[in-house]
C-alpha cells in the first residue's frame, strides 16, 4: 500500500487534466492577493465529469452562447453615461502597455470616443523593449499616463519576501497592477475604471463572469487585519522591519467603505467586447507600436504575452514548482480555447517548453534581490514542490503526472 | 503493366527537375514518363533530357548510369529529342566547369561561364535566376516556339551559357547584364533550351505541347 | 536584370498565415485560392513557408505541394522544417523547385553544402530571419524567428555563398508584417557581400517600398507577403465557410489592415517599371 502523499496549498490530490485544454485541475484561481499567505487553501480549477474545464466552458459560450452585438450596447450605454467632454478624465484604464492594454485604452479613445487615463504600475524590472513597448504606447498610441514609482526599498523586500514565504515572485506587482486604478479613481473622482478580460476566461469559477464588473472582494480590504504581504501580516512587517504604515499603503487596496460610499465602477471590458489575446497583439502593433520579444520566451513557445518585466519569468516557473503548471500550459490551454491550436498541438508544446529554466534573466534578478542563486534554484525551489505532484527519479525532479502521457 | 513509355522519354539521370517536366507534359497531354531505363528509351518515340545542377556532376551520373551511348543514339536515329537547362548544355561540345569537362558533342560548341562582373565594372549575379526576354533570331515558324510571342519572358536558373559553334542552330538569345548569349537551339531532330518552359507559366508549359505537335502526326 | 516579385505564403495546416515579427497565427484564407490568384496574376515565382514545421518538428506541406505543382508553372521554393537530405528530396519529389534552409543550416552548415551537391546550386536557398540588436549589430535566428544564436548576418552570408547556395532570402523580423517598410540597410548590406542573388523580405507596406529595396537595397529579388494577402481579402469573398480552425477573428470581423497599403501583382509591377526598375510584364 503505497503511502499516501502530502497535498500542498490545498490542492486537489488527484491530477487531472481537461479534455480539450491542456490545463490541469492543480490551476488555482486568482484571489485577493493582499490576503495571501502560505496557509491559504487554492481555490482550483474546475473540471466537470466529461472531463472539460470551466475555461473552456467559458469559451465556449464566448462562442455561441453569447449576443456580442448586445454586449456592445451595452458598453455604448455606459460609456454614455460617464462620458465627459470638458476636458477631464471620464475613465482610467491601468495597465503597462502591454497588448492587453494597449487594446483597451486605444480602443476606448480611438473608437468610443472616451478620455482615458491610464495608471501604471510599473514592472519589477524593465526589460528593454518592454519598456520602448510602454513608451510607444504613450507616444505612438496617444495617450496620457501616470506611472506610480514606489519605494525600491520597499519593494525589494516585499517581493524577496514573497518568494522566500510564498515562492511568488509577482506578488508585489499584482497587488499593484490590481489595487492602484481604484484607489487612483477615488483621489481623481473618475468613476469608471476598465480591465481586460475576466479571470474566469482563465478558468476563475465561472459564476465570477455573469457580470462586467469586477468583484470588489479583489481590490477593496476592510481592515489591516485581514491583510498579508508576502506572506507576513501587516503587524509583523511593520515590527520586523521597521516600516511605516505609509512604506505598505501603495501595496494595500482602497478601504472596502470608502469604495461603497463612491460611485466607482471597476469594469471588465473583455464583458463588452469579444477577447481574442492573439488579436490584441496585431491591435497592439497596428496602433501602439507595441513589438514582439526578440527571441522567444522561455517555458513558451510565444514572444508577445507578458514580456515587460524580467522576473515575469520566473513566475512561472513558481507555478510550475508549486502546481506542475508551466508557461506552455497556460499559453497553449488559452489558444487551444480560441481555436488557434489543436490539443494535439497544445500538448506537444507543453512537453517541447513547459518548465524550461528561464535563464535569461535569472541571475540579474538574484542579484537585485539578493538572493542566492543555488538556493533559489534548489532548496527554495525544493521547498514549494508538492510530493503529490512531484518525485525524485535519479536525482532530477520529475513530473508524476504528464498531460502527453494521458 | 509496361513500364516503358509508349511515346515520350523522360529521361532520368538522377538530376532534380523531374516532376515539374513530368507536370508540365501531363497538362500538355503528352503521354511522357519518367525513366533511366535503356531500353525503355530506345524504344521512346521522343526522349526529353532535363536537368538541373553541375555538369561535371551531370556527366558522371549518365556515365554510371550507362547512358550516355543510349543518347547519343537516339539523337543520330533522329527521333525527336529536347533538351531543357544542363539538358542543353550536355549536348555539346565542352565546358568550362572544373577547367574543361567534356559532353555528349551532340552540338558543337562550348559552354561559358557568366563573369562575376560586367565590362564596365558592374557586379553580375550569378546564377542567372529568373525571368529574361527572348528573342527570335531564325525562322521559327516550324518550330516548336511558333506559338510564342517574340520578346516574351522565360524562367532561367543557370550559371553557363552555351555558345554553338554554327550560329544557325540558334533559335533564341537573350541578354543578361549585357552579355548576349543563346537561349535555346534548334538542330536537325534537336531543340534544347536554356529557359525553363515548364516554369515559365502559360507560355512556358504550352511549348511542350507545341513541341509534341511538330512530330506527332 | 529583371526583378522577380514573389509572393511568400506562410501555412499553418489547412490555412494561410500573416503574421507580426513571425508571431501570430491570423488566418486569411486557404493557401490555394491565393496561389491560383497570384499565379494568374504575374507572380515570378511563389514561396511556401510552413511557419510551425521547426515548432512542432514536422513537415506537412507534402499534399499542397504536389497540388500546386500540378497547376501552377512557376517556380516554387518550399521552407520551414527541412532539416535532413532526405527531407529536401521528399519537398522537391512532391513537386518543389527549391527548398529553403534556415534552422538546420545554422545547426550544420555542411548540409548546405551536401545538399548543393546532391541536388544542385540553385535548388538550395537558405533563407536568413534578422533581429537588430541594440548594438545596431543584426543576428540571424533560427526556428522561424525564434531561438537566439548569436551568428551574425554578413558572415553567415557570406559562409553560405561558400558552402554553395544558390540564393539567400533576407527577412528582416523586425519589419515583417509591420508595413513599415523593408530594412534597406540590411538588404543593402547582403546584397553587396554575395555573388549569388538576395531576396528581400519583411516590411512592405506600400508601393514605394519595393522600389527602394531594388534601388537603395540592391535587392534582386522581393518577397511580399502582407501587402498582396491582406489586398486580396479586401477584394476577394474568401471563403469563410466551416472554416474554425485557428485564429479567424480577423475574417470574421471583416477587418481591415490600417498600416498597409494594400496592392495587387500588377500594380506593384507598374509602379516599378515607373521607377525604371525592369520586371516581367
Amino acid at each position: 500500500m503505497a503511502q499516501k502523499l502530502e497535498v500542498k496549498y490545498g490542492l486537489p490530490e488527484k491530477v487531472e487534466f481537461c479534455s480539450r485544454c491542456v490545463m490541469s485541475n492543480q490551476r488555482p484561481s486568482s484571489t485577493a492577493e493582499f490576503k495571501h499567505n502560505i496557509e491559504s487553501k487554492k481555490t482550483t480549477l474546475h473540471i466537470d465529469e466529461e472531463g472539460l474545464c470551466d475555461a473552456c466552458k467559458v469559451a465556449e459560450q464566448k462562442e455561441t452562447g453569447i449576443d456580442w452585438k448586445d454586449r456592445e450596447e451595452k458598453l455604448l450605454r455606459l460609456l454614455e453615461k460617464y462620458r465627459r467632454n470638458d476636458g477631464f478624465y471620464d475613465c482610467l484604464v491601468p495597465g503597462s502597455g502591454g497588448k492587453d492594454s494597449a487594446l483597451q485604452a486605444h480602443i476606448l479613445k480611438y473608437k468610443y470616443g472616451m478620455h482615458p487615463l491610464t495608471i501604471t504600475w510599473p514592472p519589477i524590472l524593465y526589460t528593454d523593449y518592454g519598456y520602448n513597448n510602454f513608451k510607444n504606447w504613450i507616444d505612438v498610441g496617444g495617450l496620457d499616463n501616470i506611472s506610480f514609482n514606489r519605494n525600491g526599498k520597499v519593494m525589494k523586500l516585499l517581493t524577496k519576501l514573497s518568494i522566500e514565504n510564498l515562492f511568488h515572485p509577482f506578488q508585489t506587482f499584482i497587488l499593484g497592477q490590481k489595487n492602484i486604478a481604484p484607489k487612483l479613481a477615488l483621489k481623481f473622482g473618475v468613476p469608471l475604471v476598465f480591465y481586460g478580460e475576466n479571470e474566469s476566461e482563465y478558468g476563475n469559477p465561472i459564476a465570477d463572469n455573469s457580470s462586467s464588473l469586477r468583484d470588489k472582494s479583489y481590490f477593496a480590504m476592510n481592515n489591516l487585519d485581514e491583510v498579508y504581504l508576502g506572506g507576513l501580516s501587516v503587524k509583523e512587517l511593520m515590527g520586523k522591519y521597521d516600516l511605516d504604515l505609509i512604506d505598505l499603503m501603495p501595496f494595500l487596496p482602497a478601504s472596502y467603505d470608502d469604495l461603497e460610499k463612491s460611485a466607482i465602477e471597476v469594469h471588465y471590458l473583455g464583458y463588452y467586447l469579444k477577447w481574442t489575446p492573439q488579436e490584441a497583439y496585431y491591435y497592439a502593433v497596428e496602433n501602439t507600436g507595441f513589438k514582439a520579444r526578440p527571441f522567444r520566451s522561455q517555458g513558451t513557445y510565444s514572444k508577445y504575452n507578458s514580456i515587460d518585466d524580467k522576473i515575469d519569468d520566473l513566475h512561472y516557473y513558481s507555478t510550475y514548482i508549486k502546481f506542475g503548471i508551466g508557461r506552455a500550459t497556460y499559453d497553449a490551454s488559452q489558444e487551444i480555447r480560441n481555436k488557434h491550436v489543436t490539443r494535439e498541438e497544445g500538448v506537444e508544446l507543453v512537453k517541447r517548453f513547459d518548465g524550461e529554466f528561464p535563464d535569461k534573466y535569472f541571475n540579474e534578478v538574484m542579484e537585485y534581490l539578493d538572493i542566492d542563486p543555488d538556493y533559489f534554484k534548489n532548496e527554495l525551489s525544493d521547498n514549494f514542490r508538492s510530493p503529490h505532484l512531484w518525485k525524485k527519479e535519479s536525482g532530477e525532479w520529475k513530473l508524476r503526472y504528464k498531460v502527453w502521457d494521458i | 503493366m509496361s513500364k516503358c513509355p509508349r511515346k515520350i522519354a523522360i529521361i532520368d539521370y538522377k538530376s532534380s527537375n523531374l516532376f515539374s517536366v513530368q507536370n508540365a507534359c501531363d497538362y500538355g497531354g503528352l503521354d511522357a514518363t519518367i525513366t533511366s531505363d535503356k531500353k525503355c528509351i530506345k524504344a521512346a518515340d521522343a526522349a526529353i533530357l532535363p536537368g538541373v545542377g553541375a555538369f561535371a556532376d551531370a556527366m558522371k551520373k549518365l556515365k554510371k548510369l550507362d547512358l550516355i551511348e543510349p543518347i547519343k543514339a537516339f539523337i543520330h536515329s533522329g527521333k525527336p529529342f529536347m533538351g531543357v537547362c544542363l539538358g542543353l548544355q550536355l549536348l555539346f561540345t565542352e565546358s568550362e566547369e572544373f577547367g574543361l569537362c567534356k559532353g555528349l558533342n551532340m552540338i558543337q560548341g562550348q559552354v561559358r561561364k557568366f563573369p562575376l562582373q560586367s565590362e564596365d565594372g558592374k557586379k553580375i549575379k550569378v546564377p542567372q535566376i529568373g525571368w529574361n526576354k527572348i528573342t527570335k533570331t531564325n525562322d521559327s515558324d516550324g518550330s516548336p516556339l511558333k506559338n510564342v510571342v517574340d520578346g516574351a519572358f522565360m524562367y532561367f536558373v543557370h550559371s553557363y551559357y552555351v555558345e554553338p559553334a554554327d550560329n544557325t542552330c540558334i533559335l533564341t538569345k537573350t541578354n543578361y547584364e549585357g552579355i548576349e548569349y543563346c537561349s535555346s537551339v534548334l538542330y536537325e531532330n534537336i531543340f534544347a533550351t536554356q529557359f525553363h518552359p515548364e516554369k515559365s507559366a502559360q507560355n512556358g508549359v504550352e511549348i511542350y505541347q507545341a513541341w509534341a505537335e511538330t512530330f506527332v502526326s | 536584370m529583371n526583378i522577380r516579385i514573389i509572393p511568400r505564403l506562410d501555412i499553418k495546416g489547412p490555412n494561410l498565415v500573416k503574421g507580426i515579427h513571425l508571431e501570430g497565427l491570423r488566418v486569411l484564407g486557404k493557401p490555394e485560392d491565393f496561389a491560383r490568384y497570384y499565379y494568374e496574376n504575374g507572380a515570378d515565382e511563389l514561396i511556401y513557408a510552413d511557419v510551425v514545421a521547426s515548432l512542432y518538428e514536422r513537415s506537412s506541406l507534402h499534399d499542397i505541394i504536389t497540388r500546386t505543382a500540378k497547376e501552377i508553372f512557376i517556380p516554387l521554393t518550399v521552407s520551414g522544417g527541412i532539416r535532413t537530405i532526405d527531407d529536401i528530396r521528399d519537398v522537391l519529389s512532391a513537386g518543389a523547385d527549391k527548398v529553403s534552409l534556415n534552422t538546420a543550416a545554422l545547426k550544420n552548415p555542411e548540409i548546405i553544402e551536401k545538399a548543393s551537391r546532391v541536388f544542385g546550386s540553385s535548388t538550395i536557398v537558405v533563407t536568413i530571419e534578422a533581429i537588430k540588436q541594440a548594438d545596431g549589430k543584426y543576428l540571424a535566428y533560427s526556428d522561424n524567428g525564434r531561438e537566439y544564436t548569436g551568428v551574425e548576418v554578413l558572415g553567415w552570408a557570406q559562409k553560405i555563398e561558400k558552402f554553395g547556395a544558390g540564393e539567400i532570402v533576407i527577412t528582416s523580423v523586425d519589419n515583417e508584417g509591420t508595413g513599415k517598410g523593408y530594412d534597406i540597410d540590411l538588404i543593402n548590406m547582403i546584397s553587396n557581400a554575395v555573388n549569388i542573388p538576395v531576396i528581400a523580405h519583411g516590411g512592405a507596406g506600400k508601393l514605394d517600398d519595393i522600389v527602394d529595396a531594388v534601388n537603395k537595397g540592391d535587392a534582386d529579388a522581393i518577397a511580399v507577403a502582407s501587402m498582396l494577402h491582406y489586398g486580396f481579402v479586401e477584394k476577394n469573398k474568401t471563403d469563410k465557410s466551416g472554416n474554425d480552425e485557428g485564429n479567424v477573428e480577423f475574417l470574421k470581423r471583416g477587418g481591415k489592415n490600417s498600416r498597409i497599403k494594400t496592392a495587387d501583382l500588377s500594380e506593384i509591377k507598374q509602379h516599378m517599371i515607373e521607377n525604371n526598375i525592369f520586371c516581367r510584364n
